[in-house]
């Protein structure tokens, strides 16, 4: 079996994410190459062909010249799946090459079972093991779904490729997040600070840890309306919505409307000295602890690994 | 001697006097005549609203609140001052009257006198004593207002106004009665039945003889006049009340308390749903802002007005009725403040305590109506949110509907579905069905009905949320929607009784579904129970437990449920401390007119509020009788830190811990 | 400007899922339903865009059982102008290749100036059909929109990438817009909109009449996931806890790899 792996970058750095693809086709046992639009300057610690398109040229969303590369690399290597990264380029580019290719698509595909494919579906509460029936299939990995286990490595063999075609879509050029707006609903990992952190200052207890983790903090209504911590940050009905990848609630015992805004996270761990705690009945894993003392620790440690 | 007086005596009962006396009175009662009907015109630019049905009622209200003056002397200190003066005018007022009968009727016509004798020396002291009991009112009121006005009340110049002129008619009544007394009765035996007037006669007497009479015919004339400008007055400021005010309680709303007017959301005619102009608002709600007295009672009471949030009823309601005088095309919503109006708990406290008898809630919720039904606007997105929820799911919380039965699933107890041989249909509610801590609430409730030996029987993943909170949002179309979908499914199963642990349920279920077709009897739990207990079938031993009772307003001032739930505490064996307001005067959670949905964004948090005046009383738990109270109170007491010291509870678990 | 906006009915994600007898999708029983919640971006957007142009002609599209035509009445009460409803009682065994194709073919001589739709659905969530329809279509199609203005038929759009960042794009009508979290806030409809959404047009159309395309793939089991940590508790002293924890972290979640 060839996988043909569509690594990326942007602003002319390979994205780490890149070394997912590689992680899946070692889960397959299947030969690759690799396609980037990208920079000669960074390119990927890995030994194979790597068709290189220069990002100056190609530009960095640019669909229609992606895609004419692909088909071109996809005409050389003849591989069995075209495979990409779930993210905004690879869903973006994915449906065009498999459209193009008269190949099924299987979008964010988490594991392999029995060389077959699985994807999550209805917000991760479901599983779906998917069959295809055509010659190539594209396929696109969920973030963080596959992952090497060490440092990739090696030098890839180059072959430039090159291509100017666009069909009306016209980059213009990167937008920076805003500092300051906090946007949990988009965050992976959410610390949150409920009223068992006793006093304000402890905030901080919990913005640490989140920090550690690279991933936002937020609060419980009540610790909202203390204002120890803004508004924006409020998880629950009356604030966000979330459901990031991690969710950790320190001294939230879950009230109902704390639960029905966070409760559809992927992994939930409950800091509470409350066994008890309704914030038990949705959490995977409900340590019993003194926050104050937990969280400290388990900062350190998370920002020792 | 005969104890009588010369009517007329010094300013002649001429063609010289009667002319002139009579012109002006005819002028200023035309003008008083002209004033009220440019106001009637001004309450005609309203809706059509029926309000002289039952007019033998309507009667009554008036007699108890206008002679009697019950609701003004419920708040006992300017309440009385208020009374007394309004019963010592009123006795001036028939005795003016008596005179005015006597001395150009009865005596010119047919020469018949009746203010002689002992009934003349009654009138005389009556009215004497009736006088100088005005001016000791007003001039109590008088000294409240100017010199310690309490917190919220507002002086105009419509209030110096009126106590001038009341002052002035009232003085220069006693010094047309010193000096006439000075010439013609000192000394003789009639003069101790004034005794003002004696007084006064007294003081004046060393002036002689020709400057008596002078003074007398020269305050006659001006108390005449001065009468008659108050005439004029009454329409033109604040002076209206005495006909509003009294009006109004004729056309009050006769109940149900609290039930809303149902919208017909089916005529096709119709373009625009709730008020966001005066033409979409009754002339009753333009009439009321003329009846208030801004005497701030409801202000006193509004839990929003007292944890600084931006609506006072009062200044509402009169917001409307200078919009309609003032700018009747301006935009309502606007003008009365869109915070103010979501800030509403519709805990009817403002209503319940008004002595004008003035609607606030009604008004408030036709202006969210326009708000939500056709702007589609909500205080916050959390609202939105919870209102999407519910039309997805049957409730506000978002949770699956098909789970809202899961609570009762080891308790013994069947769906209707399952079996609908039943003695009771308990109405679980939203909060009872999915929010853990009332589910606790709830088992309590059914654990109590068997020990009872009551079959209940829920409605499960058929039940919605009864819509109450939506509709007091203002969305009249969901909550319609709502209530025919449970209307429905009751109404299949033919049952005979629905019990509900929730009050914003009992209110929405007994009441407003009434409209809509439900017919089946509803009773809230904490009857329910306390006849279960008076007819032995349950029974319940006391247990030490010291407590406060918090009245929730809808069981409270929406239905007039007091005594039940406390009897039911004090068979469990409570000692109860109230908290300074209680019944009727109890002072809301915060949750109620939908801000159960919403976020308190602005002042003080209400539950709070309420939570340090339970911590106030000492006691160690606070009994309430509503999962929106709980609810608010679980997190109140965080709020107040008073965690340690005050645990609040639902009244069904006390009595489930005590079951005999 | 002609806009067509297609939606899909999706189980509310709060109902408690069930496998089907074929043990190949959901069950259908119990479940409440709603419109997609990246479908209502779209919609509101569609509506937006006629209300900035003060003109316009709104088609929105769903497939599916007649049930369906709920959440579309939604959408019409938002403001979209007639219904396209494609009757199809078998719709969660198509794959969006011949959701796509079905919605390819209804809209092609069309003529639609934009069509938008959600970036994906919340059950099956494979983010394709917007895409598959541009390329069926062959319009330039940009995906995960998280900002969108339109003028004298010039889009500029920003895509949502990761990390907070955004991609700024430019391009002519006609064409395709997968929209994203952020692009707007659905409004809620008025009630004078719900009323008149009864009166609008609705035609239903077997799908039999639009789908040309043989699916490419299939479900062969749907299944829920182990519960990773189980409702786990940790008990014990500070330094263990963190261990244990940061061992769970690691195994049950790609946070920390």
């Amino acid at each position: 079996m060839k996988l043909l792996l569509v690594a990326e970058s942007r602003e002319g750095k390979l994205l780490n994410s890149s070394y997912e693809l590689v992680a899946f086709a070692r889960e397959l046992g299947a030969d690759t190459a690799m396609f980037l639009v990208g920079a000669e300057g960074d390119l990927p610690a890995y030994d194979g062909t790597l068709y290189l398109a220069d990002s100056g040229t190609a530009g960095e969303y640019n669909p229609s010249c992606h895609k004419s590369l692909i088909l071109e690399v996809v005409e050389k290597e003849n591989p069995d799946m075209v495979v990409f990264c779930h993210s905004s380029y690879g869903w973006d580019l994915a449906p065009r090459i498999a459209y193009s290719l008269n190949a099924a698509q299987v979008s964010e595909v988490v594991e392999v079972q029995d060389g077959q494919l699985v994807v999550p579906a209805c917000n991760a509460k479901l599983r779906r093991k998917v069959k295809t029936s055509t010659v190539k299939t594209v396929v696109t990995l969920q973030a963080g779904a596959f992952g090497l286990t060490e440092e990739p490595a090696g030098t890839p063999s180059v072959e430039k490729i090159n291509q100017d075609s666009s069909d009306g879509i016209e980059f213009t050029g990167y937008e920076q997040a805003e500092s300051g707006g906090v946007d949990l609903g988009k965050a992976t990992i959410i610390v949150s600070a409920g009223r068992g952190i006793g006093k304000p200052e402890n905030v901080s207890i919990v913005a640490d840890l989140a920090a550690a983790l690279g991933g936002e903090y937020g609060a419980s209504r009540p610790v909202v309306d203390a204002e120890w911590v803004e508004h924006n940050r409020q998880v629950g009905t009356t604030g966000q919505t979330v459901a990031p990848k991690l969710y950790i609630a320190c001294g939230i015992s879950g009230a109902i409307q704390h639960l029905a805004g966070m409760k559809k996270s992927e992994f939930i761990v409950a800091i509470n000295t409350d066994k008890d705690a309704p914030i038990g009945e949705v959490a995977d894993v409900l340590v019993v602890a003194d926050l104050k003392q937990l969280v400290p620790a388990l900062t350190e440690k998370i920002k020792s690994l | 001697m005969e104890f009588t007086r010369e009517i007329y005596w010094n300013v002649g009962h001429g063609a010289s006097t009667l002319i002139p006396m009579y012109l002006l009175t005819i002028v200023a009662l035309a003008l008083l005549v002209k004033g009220i009907w440019q106001r009637v015109q001004v309450y005609r630019t309203g809706l059509p609203l029926v309000r002289n049905d039952q007019v033998a009622t309507r009667l009554l209200r008036v007699v108890d609140n206008v002679l009697l003056q019950k609701k003004v002397v419920q708040v006992a200190w300017p309440g009385m001052l208020h009374g007394l003066f309004f019963w010592g005018f009123g006795l001036l007022f028939i005795g003016t009257v008596l005179i005015v009968i006597q001395a150009d009727f009865t005596d010119l016509l047919f020469d018949v006198k009746f203010l002689t004798g002992t009934f003349y020396k009654l009138f005389s002291i009556v009215l004497d004593i009736a006088g100088l009991l005005c001016i000791l009112m007003l001039g109590g009121l008088l000294v409240r207002r100017y010199f310690f006005p309490p917190e919220g009340l507002e002086t105009k110049s419509d209030d110096a106004v009126m106590h001038g002129m009341l002052l002035a008619i009232l003085i220069t009544g006693f010094i047309i009665e010193g000096a006439r007394m000075a010439v013609t009765e000192l000394g003789t035996p009639l003069a101790p039945w004034s005794p003002v007037g004696l007084v006064v006669a007294k003081a004046v007497s060393p002036i002689g003889e020709n400057g008596l009479l002078a003074l007398h015919k020269v305050t006659w004339w001006v108390h005449l006049l001065l009468v008659m400008v108050f005439f004029y007055l009454i329409p033109a400021t604040k002076f209206r009340h005495i006909l509003t005010t009294s009006a109004n309680y004729f056309f009050s709303d006769l109940g149900p308390k609290g039930k809303l007017v149902n919208l017909d959301l089916e005529d096709e005619d119709k373009e625009t749903f709730g008020a966001s102009s005066l033409k979409e608002l009754t002339w009753k709600d333009i009439f009321d802002g003329d009846a208030c007295t801004q005497c701030k009672r409801c202000q006193d009471r509004c839990p929003a007005y007292n944890t600084d949030k931006p609506l006072s009823p009062m200044k509402l309601v009169r917001e409307i009725t200078r919009i309609a005088h003032d700018d009747p095309e301006g935009n309502m919503i606007e003008l009365c403040d869109k915070d103010a109006i979501w800030s509403c708990t519709t805990c009817r406290a403002c209503q319940e305590i008004c002595p004008a008898a003035i609607e606030h809630v009604g008004k408030i919720i036709e202006l969210r109506r326009s708000m939500v039904l056709m702007e589609g606007e909500f205080p916050g997105e959390e609202v939105m949110t919870a209102m999407e929820a519910t039309e997805v799911n049957g409730n506000p919380l978002g949770m699956g509907y098909a789970e809202r039965g899961d609570w009762a699933e080891d308790l013994g107890i069947k769906t209707l579905a399952q079996d609908s041989e039943v003695d009771v249909l308990y109405f679980v509610g939203c909060y009872g069905s999915f929010d853990k801590r009332n589910i606790k609430v709830a088992k309590s409730f059914v654990k109590l009905c068997q020990a009872a030996g009551v079959k209940v029987g829920i409605l499960g993943k058929e039940e919605k949320c009864c819509g109450e909170p939506m509709r007091k949002m203002g969305n009249e179309y969901l909550y319609q929607t709502l209530a025919m979908e449970n209307i429905e499914m009751i109404k299949a199963y033919d049952v005979a009784k629905i019990v509900t642990s929730c009050p914003h349920c009992y209110n929405t279920l007994n009441k407003d579904y009434r409209d809509l077709g439900l017919e089946t009897e509803v009773v809230t739990y904490t009857v329910f129970l306390k006849e279960l207990i008076d007819s032995g079938r349950l029974r319940i031993s006391g247990g030490e437990l010291s407590c406060t009772y918090h009245d929730s307003c809808y069981l409270g001032r929406h239905n007039d449920i007091y005594d039940p739930p406390r009897e039911l505490l004090k068979l469990a064996g409570a000692a109860i401390s109230e908290m300074d307001k209680n019944r009727a005067e109890g002072f809301c959670c915060s949750a109620g007119g939908g801000r159960i949905l919403a976020e308190e964004k602005l002042g003080e948090r209400i539950n709070v509020k309420r939570v340090n005046m339970a911590v106030e009383t000492g006691a160690e738990v606070l009994v309430s009788n509503c999962p929106f109270c709980l609810t608010m109170f679980e997190d109140g007491v965080k709020g107040a830190e008073a965690e340690d010291k005050l645990q609040p509870r639902d009244i069904a678990e006390i009595l489930a811990e005590r079951l005999g | 400007m002609k806009i067509l906006v297609c939606i899909k009915q999706v189980p509310d994600m709060e109902s408690k899922f069930k496998i089907d007898d074929a043990g190949t999708w959901y069950s259908k029983a119990d479940l409440a339903w709603r419109m997609n919640e990246y479908d209502e971006y779209a919609v509101e957007q569609a509506v937006q865009v006629k209300e900035q142009l003060k003109e316009g002609d709104i088609t929105v599209l769903c497939i599916g059982s007649d049930k369906v035509k709920e959440t579309m009445k939604k959408a019409l009460a938002m403001g979209c102008d007639r219904g396209a409803h494609v009757s199809d009682e078998d719709s969660s065994l198509k794959e969006p290749l011949q959701i796509a194709g079905v919605i390819a073919e209804y809209a092609r001589d069309k003529g639609f100036d934009l069509i938008f739709t959600g970036m994906q659905s919340q059950d099956r969530g494979s983010g394709q059909v917007g895409l598959l329809v541009a390329e069926m279509l062959g319009l330039p199609g940009v995906s995960t929109v998280v900002d969108f203005s339109i003028e004298g038929g010039v889009i500029a759009a920003k895509r949502e990438l990761e990390g907070g960042m955004k991609a700024c794009v430019s391009l002519k009508v006609p064409a395709v817009i997968t929209c994203q979290l952020g692009l707007n806030t659905p409004r809620y409809p008025t009630l004078p909109n719900i009323m008149k959404a009864k009166k609008k047009e609705l035609i239903s159309t077997p799908i039999a009449e639009l789908l040309k395309v043989d699916a490419r793939q299939g479900t062969e089991k749907m299944y829920f996931p182990e519960k990773k940590g189980g409702g786990l508790v940790l008990e014990g002293e500070t330094p263990e806890l963190v261990e244990q924890l940061v061992k769970i972290l690691k195994e049950k979640t790609s946070v920390l790899s």
